[in-house]
């Protein structure tokens, strides 16, 4: 079992889910596209300004996800020194780090017709922008500290550290009085979206996944590269 | 009805600077993990030819790794 798990069959496996999410991309992200900008009908209130919510609410789901698994894994690695999951930790911070940029811009892009305002120091907008630093933080900890081991400890640290504000990101709207609406998708609760609109921002999320797939399978790929490239006169 | 998604009924600017951005993120970082991984793709390929035949030949029997490598550098280039 454990055969399966060596570098050279997980780099085949990679190899082909590229291939395959290349040759299914595009239709999915038309489809999902055509429903977000034309099928999906506007907000009583809010008008055509909601079909930002499409890529909004994804982005922030996604940069809130990845950093949660960062955690994770990162506490794993300080515990069991997993090199793999390293790899894995350093390959998913760009994408997070990506979209929790998309989600506060195009948060700032819809706060402007609806609330008046392009930014506001509110809990939920405030906390999304430490959760942005700690991804820059994580990331430079690769770039700027020389030695891979003390890279991998200063990250997981950082990642540790920073699992701290998921929750409040998470609850922010609910603990304090925020410009931000509170959340109308529950995985356990009530769902208060329409079907018309629920529909577009699976489909949209389900674009946005594909791509984080792709991004980070490149990556991972990379960086097995990387290391077989080191170790190029020892095979 | 092309007037009203040109438009967005008076939202245009919001709507599509938001996809605008998104698309123009999600293709910036795509690019630079594509170049990236062929650059080191390249890296390993030529790390390999520096090495004598004998070696290589041992190091393409022993790695499927480097062998997939190769191949797609190969394609690319």
């Amino acid at each position: 079992m454990f055969e399966f798990f060596s570098f050279s069959n997980i780099f085949s496996f990679v190899d082909k889910t590229i291939k395959f999410i290349n040759s299914i991309f595009f239709i999915i992200l038309i489809i999902g596209l055509s429903f977000a900008l034309i099928f999906s009908p506007p907000d009583y209130l809010q008008g055509d300004s909601v079909r930002i919510m499409y890529v909004h609410v994804p982005s922030a789901w996604i940069g809130l996800a990845s950093f949660t698994l960062i955690s994770i894994l990162s506490f794993l690695n300080f515990l069991f020194k997993i090199k793999n999951l390293n790899l894995i930790t350093k390959s998913l911070a760009p994408i997070g780090l990506m979209f929790t940029c998309i989600a506060i811009v195009t948060g700032s892009l819809w706060g402007q017709p609806t609330w008046g305002t392009w930014w506001a120091w509110d809990a939920r907008l405030t906390s999304m922008l430490v959760l942005m630093i700690f991804y820059i933080v994580f990331i430079l900890s690769f770039k700027l500290i020389k030695k891979e081991s003390n890279a991998v400890k200063f990250s997981s640290i950082v990642a540790i550290v920073g699992s701290i504000n998921i929750p409040i990101i998470k609850y922010s709207v609910d603990w304090w009085a925020t410009l931000h609406q509170p959340a109308s998708i529950n995985i356990i609760g009530k769902t208060t979206i329409h079907s018309s609109m629920l529909v577009p921002l699976s489909l949209m999320l389900l674009v946005l996944l594909l791509y984080c797939a792709l991004i980070f399978l490149m990556k991972y790929k990379t960086e097995i590269i990387r290391i077989k490239k080191k170790n190029i006169k020892r095979l | 009805m092309i007037t009203n998604i040109i438009t967005m009924n008076g939202y245009a600017f919001f709507v599509w600077a938001s996809f605008g951005f998104t698309v123009f993120a999600c293709s910036f970082l795509y690019y630079k993990t594509y170049k990236t991984l062929k650059k080191y793709e390249e890296d390993f390929a030529n790390e390999l030819k520096k090495l004598s035949v004998v070696k290589q030949e041992k190091v393409l029997k022993g790695s499927k790794i480097a062998n997939q490598v190769l191949a797609s550098y190969s394609k690319s280039v």
